[in-house]
């Protein structure tokens, strides 16, 4: 049995719930034969995804839905091996670059080369391109991006790429202009409680309107995180009530917890512990910029207006660091001792 | 003997033998400073700036006798065993020195070599440029290691007809090429050697910090050390002390000999060598030399202003009031675990203004420097937070180490590197003010590496779907987990 979400995925453009008149607009995009590179982009669980399956099966039919999984290996320059998951049809291949680390330059150009010298066989009726997707491209080294700029340009004849980023302030503008930008925003909190109830219609579930109101606000306008979050709390209790809990993911509380550390104590000692669990954090991929909002979100709550404004302004300027720079960990820390400076000085004053 | 008027002459004396690979160092060449005080007795009365009297001068200080070496006496009694006996039995023993570079292996072999009257014979690469014949092709020439076989089972078996002592000793301190590469090689000639051979050999080896060029490291593997039953002996830089005694000799020689060239050295000159040159005899010798070196008394100007020169040169240190040499002598270098004790237990001492000031400066630590600084930075981070007490100053240093993480980042750019560097470094040391002294020991940066979830372990995940780390991490696990447990219980319910 499979997870709700992926069992209601809508498979077809005009069936989507929301976004349809971009729906109505990409259908037209590809009922003429060709179609440029796209880079897709907006926030985690807004729906990208699965915007670009509906359009790859309005482009070749269900034979696009007809996956398997297959591991690639590559050599790197230095003669290093790397392996990389890939999922593909007959028609496209999807590939996460960022898996292998800064090695994702060798991915990107052996892959679309690859799937670029090898024409469509069976071209009659077919398109005469394959489609290339490639997942978290704001992630990639600058070195796979501009190596990602050639390609599109050579390959422009075979394949077609499609790019799924969350942010495109880091992709690097080259590729920028070489695609047609399509920006999925997320959907709305009432956009998510009807699609909760029209998926809970399905399952033959009854959902409470307060429960699902409040699912969609705790899912952070997150539709992946609202299914999944709704399937627990049927997991958990059934027949739902309008105020039964809604279980938050474990991470979240898990920075709850170290955001209490830091206000609970301020001293260098306390801070090597907060830093033990700033690893853990990173290490199980918990993403650094996630991190460093949910604690700055937790944080703030115990600030007046004026700490809160100093605290918010401090955070910008680490996080905008942390992106520039190599090591996470190195400005997360920077950012709590920072905070415990602040916040030590003016429980100090308030005292005196 | 010819006498030139170069500056430069060369070190190795080929005279017109035939084979120039075949040097023969004579042992006897040691004690040559005896008669050289004539020659220069008759530049002077020329008029002429004295030479230095030798074709290398630093041989006037060389060690005659086994109680002038610097090196420390067990180690050189244990030598002294070795060679004994095994130039008595005159078999293929076989014996490796090593040590850091000036720590006195070649003058102990040498000296000891001169006191049992041993001949030494030492292999010098010979250059393996090719010329061309007139008629433009090139010779057919035997490989490196096959000359060096041939070589050293001659010199080991064969007396030369120039002198008549029996005795022979076979020295490798140039180690040719090809074994560096084919270590392999280097095992058939020793095997060759141990069985045809009569003489003892010595191989001389000089250790580098790096370990990949370590010759003795690299090329005298135990097990190849075990199968020829070489014995090693390894030598540490000379003492402080071994210094003083070596440089009061050096003093002797030329108050009895070359007053002319040098002026007599002082205490302080030979204390400042000594600080300078790190337990390295050679480059104190040289830094002797040049200190105390003077010029004709035609040319007394110049060599008031050298002598000037050095001592302005000299800086004092308030800590043990050494003086150092700031042109001369060797750079100190620093290891990593060193770098982060200086960085994180400052120093401070008040200067004669009552500033107070670091007994080692950020830019010195990071001149001394030779790690990444990337590398070297995580050692930092990992290692700060428990010589700080106060939060205050925890900030400080935190915020310095995330700048200096963004100044590294930009990798393209040199420079970038040493402002990271520097700005960590003089981050960490001022901004601690109230520091904790405990014994904390050094740990390792952490492995940053980011481990996904398996999809194997998420069995309610399609097959056939490419999902991406960091949504399995955010968004998958916990549900998956409160969904997985669920439909576990209702099965074992049905």
């Amino acid at each position: 049995m499979s997870l709700w979400v992926d069992k209601h995925r809508p498979k077809d453009l005009m069936k989507l719930d929301y976004h349809k008149d971009q729906a109505t607009r990409l259908k037209s995009l590809v009922q003429q034969s060709d179609f440029p590179h796209l880079l897709v982009y907006g926030p985690s669980g807004a729906g990208k995804k699965t915007r670009i399956m509906c359009l790859l099966r309005e482009l070749y039919g269900s034979g696009a839905e007809r996956l398997r999984q297959e591991t690639m290996h590559f050599t790197t320059p230095s003669n290093k091996k790397i392996e990389i998951m890939t999922v593909s049809s007959n028609y496209h291949i999807e590939v996460n670059p960022t898996d292998v680390g800064i090695h994702d330059r060798v991915v990107i150009m052996d892959l679309v080369k690859n799937v670029a010298q090898t024409h469509q066989i069976d071209s009659s009726g077919q398109r005469e391109f394959k489609v290339v997707i490639l997942n978290e491209v704001d992630d990639l080294t600058k070195d796979a991006q501009h190596a990602l700029r050639r390609t599109m340009e050579k390959y422009v004849t075979t394949c077609r790429l499609i790019l799924i980023a969350n942010s495109i302030s880091r992709v690097i503008p080259a590729i920028r202009s070489r695609c047609l930008t399509i920006r999925v925003p997320a959907p709305t909190e009432a956009e998510i409680t009807n699609v909760l109830q029209s998926v809970c219609k399905k399952e033959g579930l009854n959902l409470p309107t307060d429960l699902g109101m409040r699912i969609a606000k705790c899912s952070d306008r997150n539709l992946r995180r609202a299914l999944l979050m709704c399937e627990a709390c049927k997991a958990q209790q059934y027949p739902f009530t309008s105020d039964q809990k809604v279980p938050e993911p474990d991470w979240q509380t898990f920075i709850r917890t170290t955001a209490a550390m830091i206000l609970s104590e301020q001293s260098p000692k306390k801070l090597g512990e907060v830093r033990q669990k700033l690893y853990e954090l990173i290490i199980h991929g918990v993403p650094p910029d996630m991190i460093f909002a949910g604690l700055l979100k937790e944080l703030v709550q115990n600030c007046d207006m004026v700490m809160k404004c100093q605290v918010a302004s401090y955070a910008a300027e680490y996080e905008h660091r942390m992106r520039l720079g190599n090591k996470a960990i190195f400005h997360i820390e920077a950012f709590v001792a920072k905070f415990m400076a602040i916040y030590k000085k003016y429980v100090e004053e308030s005292l005196m | 003997m010819q006498k030139e008027k170069k500056w430069f002459k060369p070190l190795f004396e080929f005279g017109d033998s035939p084979i120039p690979k075949k040097v023969k160092k004579d042992s006897s060449k040691i004690q040559k400073p005896k008669n050289s005080n004539k020659d220069s007795a008759a530049c002077q009365s020329n008029g002429n700036i004295p030479h230095i009297n030798d074709r290398n001068w630093m041989k006037n200080f060389d060690p005659v006798i086994v109680e002038d070496l610097a090196v420390h006496n067990k180690k050189v009694q244990e030598v002294d065993e070795w060679m004994k006996t095994a130039c008595m039995s005159s078999k293929s023993d076989m014996l490796l020195l090593s040590g850091p570079v000036g720590c006195g292996k070649t003058a102990t072999i040498r000296t000891l070599a001169a006191k049992y009257n041993i001949k030494i014979t030492e292999w010098i690469t010979p250059l393996d440029i090719e010329y061309p014949t007139e008629f433009g092709d090139y010779e057919f020439k035997v490989s490196q290691s096959k000359k060096f076989l041939e070589f050293i089972i001659n010199s080991a078996n064969f007396v030369s007809l120039l002198d008549n002592n029996s005795c022979k000793l076979v020295l490798v301190e140039d180690f040719p090429n090809v074994f560096i590469r084919t270590p392999s090689e280097f095992t058939d000639v020793l095997q060759q050697y141990k069985v045809r051979a009569k003489s003892p050999i010595v191989f001389i080896c000089s250790d580098t910090h790096t370990d990949n060029k370590n010759t003795a490291f690299h090329l005298f593997s135990p097990s190849l050390k075990e199968q020829f039953n070489i014995h090693h002996i390894m030598f540490n830089s000379v003492s402080a002390t071994g210094l003083k005694a070596a440089l009061k000799r050096a003093t002797e020689i030329i108050t009895k000999k070359y007053t002319s060239t040098y002026n007599i050295p002082t205490a302080d000159i030979i204390e400042s060598v000594v600080n300078t040159s790190g337990g390295d005899v050679r480059s104190a010798i040289l830094n002797l030399h040049f200190a105390s070196l003077k010029g004709s008394s035609g040319n007394l100007e110049t060599s008031i202003i050298i002598e000037k020169e050095v001592k302005s040169k000299t800086t004092r240190k308030k800590k043990n009031s050494a003086n150092k040499f700031m042109s001369l002598g060797k750079d100190q270098t620093v290891s990593i675990l060193h770098g982060v004790g200086r960085v994180l237990n400052p120093k401070e001492l008040i200067n004669n203004e009552g500033q107070k000031v670091l007994t080692h400066c950020p830019k010195d630590i990071i001149e001394q420097f030779l790690s990444q600084p990337s590398s070297f930075i995580g050692f930092l981070e990992e290692n700060y937070l428990p010589h700080f007490s106060c939060a205050y100053d925890v900030d400080k240093a935190a915020s310095a180490l995330s700048e200096s993480d963004f100044l590294l980042a930009e990798w393209r750019e040199k420079l970038c590197q040493e402002y990271g560097l520097y700005t960590a470094v003089a981050g960490l040391m001022l901004s601690n003010k109230s520091p904790v002294s405990a014994w904390n020991p050094v740990r390792g940066p952490k492995n940053m590496r980011v481990t996904y979830p398996d999809l194997r372990e998420l069995p309610l995940l399609e097959p056939n779907y490419l999902y991406k780390g960091k949504v399995l991490v955010t968004d998958y696990i916990t549900y998956c987990k409160i969904i997985g447990n669920q439909t576990k219980d209702v099965d074992e319910n049905t």
